[in-house]
């Protein structure tokens, strides 16, 4: 048995509203690092970080933050815990400083490292222009950022984050998930929530799926990551790779384009090789050859269904 | 010789962990506390914010400082010293403070609802009972301020303008201890009320006309029960108590004369003292059930 206590011990979680099961017989362990609780809307991952924050009690099952049973002691779990919920929630107002300097008091900084850790951490989000302005003026790129903010003013070892790129567009989307990832190399875990699953991919170490309040599987991101058999080809262009596919099929293997690139279902090391020398001949250049790996769409709902 | 580069440098000066001292739940409580201490007074947001808060403290002590100078203007003339206002009245007489508590209380609860901060603030080591402790002691300690400065410039410009300020300090040496009890007596009970009011609505003008309308209509009713003109009435009703206007005027008057005033509505109910006590301390209770009825589900 591993003597290194898990970020997160969840054993036989249940939670009911009424005749509503929200999560039945959850039990899965996390590491530290950068964790994706993914699943469809619905699928309960609102109600477990409720649980986690100890705002809600399990009706059956427990909870461990870094070894503390949060229902035994969710001050002492809160304490080192930031929270970014999915909806609005800051105070339209006040400014960004005001308000990012009260939660870190809130999260039993004194005043003055509070302000001061407030000032920094807008600084990492990337508010540092606009630290002076009401928040009621603030875009929603800027909002969430904000949000971020409060969540780690109080520098924690675990930050809980609820849909964090939700409702931004691609640029926003592109620099939340920058600064989640850079999240994991300040020693802070994260544990974050949402339903789409090319966000975990890109920047969670390790993924726990659920559905309907069951847990469909959790594991290191990579290991879900399969091999599948298949070689993608990049040699520029739809021409080209049309080209690429007859060349090959004339061979014997099987090939077919997909968004412009090559796909060819290989069996050993030597169809490689003759991959590669159908390129040369052919006289194409060649961007790319590489396994393609399944997504975390096609995981989950492989072992959904099963 | 140095060379002074003209371009410009973009620093990542990255994340800084927090190592320094860190408090608990008593920390996060005070923290609270004081955010809405600086919002019942307006403090770092912008001017309008600042008006109701300084008005009211203009307004409750005009009359002190009335008095006070009409006590410095009437000095020389032995007997005649015009006085138009005691302690006792000063605690509690001015409807501004009413108005004051219908603006702030509303303000200080509603928005945390409202634009759904609670789930953040409950994501800190705070509880539910640490959520209405700050928010009731931040309201009554502004109260208490604003009802207990004037009370201060009163006395001090009193003895200053009197023969001796010795002597009338020693005259009066029960104000000492009266004052501050019934001004806090008054300012609890309207910031629990308030607080407990304002918890009920997510729109402050609906909070703030809720408060004002249990103050008037209770008060109003009250009056239509008992009967008669008051400063002229002799036997009173317990159909007083039903004023929530009122009750912590009744208190008021215990701590400062040992007896309902024979003026007010409840003069000559058996009892009078002890109903008025136990009035105030249920509403009271009351206001707190709310409070932690309405901010229970933190725990649940």
């Amino acid at each position: 048995m591993s003597s290194v206590v898990p970020l997160l011990r969840i054993d036989a979680l249940t939670k009911r509203y009424g005749s509503v099961t929200a999560l039945e017989s959850l039990t899965v362990e996390v590491p530290e690092g950068r964790v994706g609780v993914v699943g469809a809307n619905g699928a309960g991952k609102t109600t477990l970080f409720r649980i986690l924050l100890g705002l809600a009690r399990p009706t059956e099952g427990s909870v461990y933050v870094s070894g503390v049973n949060v229902a035994h002691d969710p001050i002492a779990v809160r304490s080192r815990l930031g929270y970014m919920p999915e909806h609005e929630c800051l105070p339209l107002d006040q400014t960004a400083a005001d308000v990012v300097a009260t939660f870190g008091e809130l999260s039993g900084l004194p005043v003055r490292a509070a302000r001061q850790r407030a000032s920094d951490v807008l600084d990492l989000v990337g508010l540092d222009e606009a630290r002076f302005r009401p928040i009621g003026g603030f875009s929603t790129g800027m909002r969430q950022r904000a949000k971020l903010a409060q969540a780690l003013v109080g520098d924690p070892r675990l930050v809980l984050l609820d849909e964090p790129t939700a409702g931004l567009d691609p640029a926003g989307r592109e620099e939340m998930l920058a600064l989640v990832a850079r999240l994991g190399t300040f020693g802070i875990s994260v544990l974050m929530s949402t339903h789409l699953l090319d966000d975990v991919q890109r920047v969670c170490d390790y993924v726990v799926m659920i559905d309907g309040g069951r847990l469909v599987v959790s594991g290191p991101t990579d290991a879900l990551l399969e091999r599948t058999g298949v070689v993608t080809v990049d040699v520029g262009d739809d021409g080209a790779a049309e080209k690429l596919v007859a060349r090959i099929g004339a061979n014997g293997m099987h090939a077919e384009t997909a968004d412009g690139l090559v796909q060819v279902t290989v069996s050993n090391d030597e169809d490689l090789d003759r991959i590669r020398d159908a390129v040369v001949d052919m006289g194409l250049p060649l961007y790319r050859l590489g396994s393609r790996l399944t997504s975390l769409d096609e995981v989950f709902f492989e072992r959904a269904v099963r | 010789m140095a060379v002074i580069s003209t371009a410009g440098a973009v620093y990542d000066r990255g994340y800084r962990p927090y190592d320094g001292p860190r408090g608990g739940r008593r920390t996060a409580t005070f923290a609270l506390y004081r955010a809405s201490i600086r919002r019942a007074l307006g403090l770092r947001r912008s001017w309008r914010q600042k008006v109701a808060p300084f008005v009211l403290l203009a307004i409750v002590t005009v009359p002190a400082i009335v008095n006070v100078g009409i006590a410095y203007i009437t000095r020389d003339q032995i007997g005649r010293r015009i006085q138009f206002i005691t302690y006792r009245d000063y605690v509690g007489v001015s409807s501004a403070l009413l108005v004051f508590v219908a603006l702030v209380a509303p303000d200080i609860i509603c928005p945390d609802r409202r634009q759904r901060v609670l789930p953040l603030l409950f994501a800190r080591p705070l509880t539910g009972v640490d959520y209405v402790i700050a928010k009731v002691g931040a309201l009554f300690s502004v109260l208490f301020l604003f009802s207990f400065l004037p009370q201060v410039v009163l006395f001090v410009g009193q003895a200053l303008v009197s023969d001796s300020a010795l002597d009338y300090t020693l005259d009066n040496l029960d104000v000492v201890w009266q004052v501050p009890v019934s001004v806090a007596l008054l300012a609890v009970f309207y910031a629990v009320v308030g607080i407990a009011i304002a918890s009920l609505a997510s729109r402050r003008i609906v909070a703030g006309a809720s408060f004002i309308g249990l103050f008037l209509v209770s008060s109003i009713t009250a009056g239509i029960l008992v009967g008669g003109d008051e400063g002229e009435r002799v036997v009173g009703s317990a159909a007083a108590l039903i004023s929530v206007l009122r009750l912590p005027l009744y208190l008021r008057d215990l701590v400062f004369l040992g007896e309902i005033d024979p003026l007010s509505p409840l003069n000559g109910v058996p009892n009078g003292g002890a109903a008025a006590v136990l009035a105030y301390v249920c509403v009271l209770g009351l206001g707190i059930a709310v409070l932690l009825g309405r901010y229970r589900w933190t725990e649940r």
